[in-house]
């Protein structure tokens, strides 16, 4: 099969709790992207509840599918391969997801390319900017990871960091559900800062001047501590300074990583990445430091299908189709150069 | 009109091709829990030896459940995706409808008795019926005692079938006398399924692939998985 400019991906992702389904043309032309959240339906449990999303992707992908493909006005024969996450993520939501991809490429005789979901997140960049150029380093932040990888090409990855107890995400949500101010907890402390002083408190900003590597557990715990000492405290001023040390921390190492590689440009991904503080941050320090810096959309931040069907592409393109007795893969990893 | 049959509702993976004629081919495997792995090329085997082709099916019937929900899933996702790429009406069974179909020629109550885990059980009572076995309670999940209590209360000889009886048959012998169906038809299968599914179709009584509804009859569990919590965005 050739792969090029033309070839239509159907993207599919039910890794944890967003539905989506998408198309993308030549793996950089998104045609249409349809997304639905689950996060509604999660709230009032205070994170994501694996039998529940299992449930909803059920419900939810059928529509989503039909809905990426009327909007872009296609037929499903023009479909040349369908793409879907395999891992990492909740093996009931995953399960949904593949089973479906694998049943259409079947119906449809196309191949079934499976996708690495931390690959496709390092991939959403490309979809808003495909004159990105190599080496690149991508801080990348969610819920389950933080990490700086530096992208050497297609499918040439390189671990520089990542965290070594709670991801970025995760120390969002736990403050959040700490001073309850609900879930998800990444908007929600970022609305609360909004009124805070950052200032206001100094917490230890773990590892900033020791290698690339993260830590946010005693990060989270000092915020406890902190709160529990003084009951009286500003939850604004908390959330604010909170943020202000994920940021930094996250900030810096990410500059850092980008002189050390020599990168041509800096990235940033993951969910995290919509928080408006880092944002902010992440792009005064590119300009500061003369690096090239770029910023997708929150919505390719976040998890979509687009980017699983711009990953797809390029693993179709390199290595051919996955078979259909691939299963789902919780613990999948990216494989990094040695 | 040829129907595919798909049925993952319990270890078992179970594949059939259905007609006027009956039941024209069948793949089934109980062993391994690779639903997701083995389920699509099944069809495709299936397929391929009936010398079918996917386009010519006039509907997707699926096992609907009770049963264990992630393998429940496999099959629906897979069934409702394929039907709507195919443009065509779906048929939901239950997995106790399907355990009970093939006793129909026995002369006694049917207990279709599938293993939900966790010391409890999915089942309903059935009565054989000219052409079919009538469901006389409604599907429902509870431990073990609240189906023998059951068993006991109907005072009379019940044949007990799925792998919830064969699992619990101790408990279940202990209190009174049973029979029990074979092992090789203690799994929901897709031959039934596709039989039933072509008594329906010919009334047209299915659903679109987005009406389909699984019978879960447990509430999710509400645990929060914060280490497999791999990929929020
Ligand atoms: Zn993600």
């Amino acid at each position: 099969m050739i792969v090029d400019d033309s070839t239509l991906v159907l993207g599919i992702e039910t890794s944890c709790d967003e539905t989506a389904a998408a198309l993308v043309m030549g793996g950089y032309d998104v045609v249409s992207s349809a997304v639905s959240t689950q996060v509604d339906l999660h709230a009032q449990f205070g994170g994501v509840v694996p039998e529940i999303a299992g449930r909803a992707h059920l419900d939810l992908l059928n529509p989503m599918i039909a809905r990426a493909i009327v909007e872009a006005g296609v037929t499903e024969d023009r479909i040349d391969a369908v793409a879907c996450t395999v891992g990492p993520g909740l093996i009931g939501a995953l399960l949904v997801g593949v089973s479906a991809a694998k049943a259409l490429a079947l119906t449809w005789n196309v191949p079934f390319i499976g996708v690495n979901h931390m690959e496709a997140h390092l991939y959403a960049a490309f979809l808003e900017d495909p004159t990105l150029e190599f080496p690149l380093v991508v801080l990348l932040v969610s819920g389950g990871h933080t990490m700086l990888i530096e992208m050497q090409g297609h499918g040439q990855y390189r671990l520089l960091g990542q965290t070594i107890d709670d991801a970025a995400g995760e120390a969002f949500d736990k403050v959040a559900r700490f001073l309850g101010l609900g879930y998800p907890g990444g908007p929600a402390i970022d609305r609360e800062a909004e009124d805070g002083d950052p200032e206001a408190i100094r917490f230890p900003r773990a590892m900033l001047h020791d290698g690339l590597d993260f830590s946010f557990s005693g990060l989270k715990t000092s915020v406890m501590n902190h709160v529990r000492k003084h009951p009286d405290v500003s939850a604004a001023d908390v959330a604010a300074s909170f943020q202000a040390a994920v940021v930094d921390v996250l900030v810096q190492k990410a500059q850092r990583a980008a002189l050390q590689v020599g990168a041509c440009g800096l990235v940033l991904g993951g969910g995290v990445a919509a928080n408006s503080l880092l944002r902010e941050q992440f792009l005064s320090a590119c300009t500061q430091s003369g690096i090239r810096g770029f910023l997708p959309s929150r919505a390719m931040c976040t998890d979509n299908a687009a980017m699983i069907a711009a990953a797809g592409w390029h693993r179709l393109k390199s290595d051919g189709p996955t078979g259909l007795d691939a299963g789902a893969y919780p613990n999948l990893r990216l494989a990094f150069l040695s | 009109m040829l129907i595919l049959g798909i049925e993952t509702a319990t270890q078992q993976v179970s594949v059939a091709i259905g007609g006027h004629e009956g039941v024209l081919g069948m793949f089934e495997v109980s062993r391994g829990r690779r639903h997701a792995e083995t389920l699509v090329p099944a069809i495709e085997f299936v397929c391929r030896q009936a010398d079918i082709e996917i386009a010519e099916f006039g509907a997707i019937a699926v096992d609907i459940g009770p049963g264990l929900f992630t393998g429940m899933r496999v099959g629906l996702a897979a069934g409702k995706a394929i039907a709507q790429a195919l443009r065509v009406p779906m048929i939901g069974i239950s997995s106790l409808d399907l355990l009970a179909f093939p006793l129909r020629h026995a002369d006694r109550t049917i207990a279709a008795v599938i293993d939900a885990r966790k010391g409890e059980v999915f089942y309903a009572f059935y009565r054989p019926v000219p052409g079919g076995v009538q469901r006389v309670t409604e599907p429902c999940v509870g431990p073990v005692d609240d189906l023998v209590a059951d068993l006991i209360a109907r005072g009379q000889n019940v044949v007990c079938v799925g792998d919830g009886a064969l699992r619990y048959r101790d408990e279940i012998e202990g209190d009174l006398h049973c029979d029990f169906a074979e092992q090789f038809v203690s799994f929901p299968s897709a031959a039934p399924l596709v039989q039933l599914a072509h008594a329906r179709a010919l009334r047209e009584d299915w659903v679109n692939p987005w009406e389909i509804q699984p019978m879960y009859l447990r509430a999710p569990d509400a645990q929060i998985n914060w280490t497999t919590r791999e990929s929020a965005s």
